[in-house]
């Protein structure tokens, strides 16, 4: 399929961003308290790398041992989470836009998120502190809040074999005002924890290590190769879901596997990183206006801008002001918020 | 015409306790430009949706070349049958073409991508509907006409072998709706594509479809050619209104006029009574004007399929008729008499007289020889509508001569009229 705007191709559209975002890791792993040169980073990158890593480093570079454990160690897990989080985020929310033709809805928007904060406020109020296969009690309790409110509203939504999508929306925001209003709750009951339990509501990636990449990266891959698989499909579910059907697609069936394979990737999203707003519905809007509605392009777009994005706004978030860190989830908004009305004013003519 | 394609045995549908459909049968060969028609609420919309399977029906099946739907995919009844639907919402902007190139999704494995026999396919369909030039505009820009053509050029991207249209120039103007009709006539003609339409407008049902189904409460009343269906007794038995059925003078498919006479307003007049007489046309618009104005209208005498007859049975007024180019009898002047006897005004068209209506005249003469009020509009002089060789002027200058008001044009009768109801 020929894409929206006119001497654009997809494959050129998907490589260039992938280059960006390769940069970016790269540049951004340097930045920090301690500056490191990007020659270093991408010979540390490269030792990490079985077969290409030799390519990559011709010579020997002499590299500080105390260099090595902060980009292996501390900033490569934190960047690499940042790029899973922000492609989840993004590829949840232009499923979600799509699956409910509307470009209001993002991650967020059916309740995943706020069984998610309740899991992780308790955990944090709880002052529960295991570890399960190296996941800490908050991510945990973060991804499995945000899996019963999956549940929850998609048996809640469920007419007989269909789940229509008003219903779910209906259910969605009923569930999920619950949900806050518990998480309100238990914030409040809680003085001790309370400075934590705000700090991670507000979305952040600090202090993040492998661990939470290793628990986030299969149930991402996963759920975005099943978005990816039904993308012709999504394309056809914006004509409305009776077209849809009548085009041959089984709706009510790939209508579930999106839905869980978006809700997966909000659930992965924040019981690693906290509630990041604005990802999810900004990133897919302003991909739409640069490239078009196709989803075959959309979609792995998106991912890669929504890396690209978080990345860069994690980065200035432990920059700024150190020695202090901005929750990202706040930085995303001021800094993505701007873009986003500068983008709309310069093509007025639509606004999705 | 074909064997038989689509079969629909004893469907019903009801949402509820409120039937929609009732033991709906009949059988569609390959080839039929089918057209289902019936008042609001008859389940017009209903019968088409459970033909492409969008809804289930209670009871009955629906067979597609003799295999029951329920036992098909909706890919492979997709690649069968298309659907162009009442309105077509498009809310993201792809391309008119990648809108039509959806179309080819039933014919597409999932990680199929499409090639060229599908842009052939799709560049085809976009010529057949007269968007060739909009392949590349956004479908969010597109007219209300535009996106019927795109959705029926998307429909044909299916290379479907049954087409179904509900309603499919709802919302269009009389332009567009005859562009969408041509383009379903042509598809049917040229590639004998199998066509089923629910459609509103019984005229244009006439005009298109081999075949009609007239539907009445969910249930089917007649099933045939419009010649047979489309009658007086039929449209008041289903829409319970009163119509003329006229053959159209181009392609004499029979076409209904409402009859207006329970629809006109009747204000003013005050019950005033108002006898024409007319003939040869001269008439129809003043007796239209009095009968809306809400005057008590009556006429003649009026020889059957005359202009002015027409009118009057479309008015649905009191007239004395007699047949076609014969002259008036003693029995029609009798008549013509009477009616003229109860009106309060008699008004004479600039008609034209010949040795058959000379009698309209001596009955206006007996009128005003009454001392009833007659108008005469003499717009024409009738030197020039004198056919009788001076016998008509001589009737004409003695009715004059009884007392009658002349006028030039039909505005002064209201005047006329109009001041006699405010002194009454």
């Amino acid at each position: 399929m020929a894409s929206g705007k006119k001497g654009l191709n997809r494959p050129a559209i998907i490589l260039v961003l992938l280059i960006l975002l390769l940069i970016s890791v790269i540049l951004a792993m340097g930045m920090g308290a301690v500056p490191i040169p990007a020659v270093e980073t991408i010979h540390i990158l490269g030792e990490m790398l079985p077969f290409v890593g030799r390519l990559l480093t011709p010579g020997p570079v002499p590299i500080a041992p105390s260099h090595h454990t902060i980009v292996t160690q501390l900033r490569l897990p934190r960047v690499l989470l940042a790029v899973l989080v922000g492609s989840s985020l993004a590829v949840s929310g232009a499923t979600f836009q799509g699956l409910f033709k509307n470009p209001m809805a993002d991650p967020y928007i059916i309740g995943v998120s706020a069984g998610a904060a309740l899991g992780g406020t308790m955990a944090l109020a709880l002052s529960l502190r295991f570890y399960f296969f190296g996941i800490g009690a908050v991510p945990f309790f973060a991804f499995f809040g945000a899996v019963f409110a999956m549940i929850l509203v998609y048996n809640l939504a469920r007419v007989g074999e269909r789940v229509p999508v008003m219903s779910l929306l209906l259910a969605g925001i009923a569930v999920g005002s619950v949900l806050q209003a518990l998480v309100s709750l238990v914030t409040y009951f809680s003085e001790s924890e309370l400075q934590k339990i705000v700090f991670w509501l507000m979305g952040s990636l600090s202090g993040r290590g492998w661990d939470y990449f290793y628990l986030a990266l299969p149930y991402a891959i996963v759920s975005m190769f099943i978005v990816w698989i039904f993308a012709r499909d999504l394309n056809v579910f914006l004509l409305g879901e009776e077209p849809a059907q009548l085009l041959g697609i089984e709706v009510e069936k790939t209508k579930k596997y999106l839905l869980w394979a978006a809700s997966m990737l909000t659930a992965v999203a924040v019981a690693t990183s906290g509630l990041i707003g604005f990802v999810g519905l900004v990133v897919p809007h302003v991909v739409r206006l640069l490239f078009g509605p196709d989803h075959r392009v959309l979609l792995p777009a998106a991912a890669l801008s929504g890396a690209i994005f978080l990345v860069w706004v994690d980065t200035l978030a432990r920059i700024l002001l150190p020695p202090l860190e901005i929750p990202v989830g706040l930085l995303t908004a001021l800094v993505g918020g701007p873009f986003f009305l500068y983008l709309l004013r310069k093509r007025n003519h639509t606004l999705y | 015409m074909g064997k038989v394609q689509l079969q629909i045995e004893g469907i019903s549908f009801s949402y509820g306790a409120e039937s929609i459909l009732d033991q709906v049968s009949f059988t569609v060969p390959t080839g039929q430009l089918l057209g289902i028609i019936g008042p609001n609420g008859s389940g017009k919309s209903t019968l088409l949706r459970t033909i492409s399977r969008t809804l289930k029906p209670h009871l009955g099946k629906v067979l597609l070349e003799s295999r029951d739907i329920t036992s098909l995919s909706s890919q492979e009844i997709a690649r069968q049958m298309a659907v162009v639907p009442q309105e077509n919402r498009y809310d993201f902007p792809f391309t008119v073409e990648e809108i039509v190139l959806m179309g080819r999704t039933p014919h597409l494995g999932r990680f199929q991508r499409e090639g060229p026999r599908d842009r052939r396919i799709v560049e085809q369909a976009l010529q057949i509907t007269n968007c060739a030039h909009l392949a590349q505009k956004p479908v969010t820009q597109l007219s209300g006409g535009e996106r019927q053509r795109v959705t029926i050029a998307r429909a044909l991207a299916q290379e479907p072998r049954i087409l179904l249209l509900d309603e499919p120039m709802a919302h269009l103007d009389i332009n567009h709706q005859t562009e969408i009709l041509n383009i379903v006539r042509q598809l049917n003609k040229d590639f004998r594509l199998t066509v089923i339409m629910v459609l509103h407008d019984l005229n244009l049902a006439s005009e298109y479809c081999d075949h009609l189904l007239l539907l009445k409460k969910g249930k089917i009343y007649r099933l045939g050619p419009p010649e047979e269906l489309i009658t007086s007794e039929n449209i008041a038995a289903v829409y319970g209104s009163r119509v003329l059925i006229r053959r159209h003078p181009l392609h004499g498919r029979p076409q209904i006029t409402v009859l207006s006479q329970n629809t006109v307003p009747a204000q003013g007049g005050k019950g005033i009574r108002v006898h024409v007489v007319g003939g040869g046309g001269m008439a129809a618009a003043l007796m239209g004007e009095l009968v809306y104005a809400g005057y008590q209208v009556t006429a003649g005498v009026l020889n059957i399929c005359d202009s002015d007859w027409e009118q009057a049975k479309i008015l649905g007024i009191p007239i004395v008729e007699a047949p076609p180019f014969s002259p008036l009898t003693e029995e029609d002047h009798r008549r013509n008499l009477h009616l003229i006897a109860q009106a309060q005004r008699v008004i004479l068209a600039p008609i034209p007289f010949g040795e058959g209506n000379i009698k309209n005249l001596q009955a206006l003469q007996a009128a005003a020889a009454r001392g009833q009020q007659v108008i005469v509009i003499d717009r024409i002089p009738m030197e020039k509508r004198d056919y009788t060789g001076g016998k008509a002027l001589e009737e004409y200058r003695r009715l004059l001569a009884l007392g009658v008001i002349k006028v030039k044009e039909e505005e002064e009768i209201f005047r006329l009229l109009e001041g006699e109801e405010s002194t009454q």
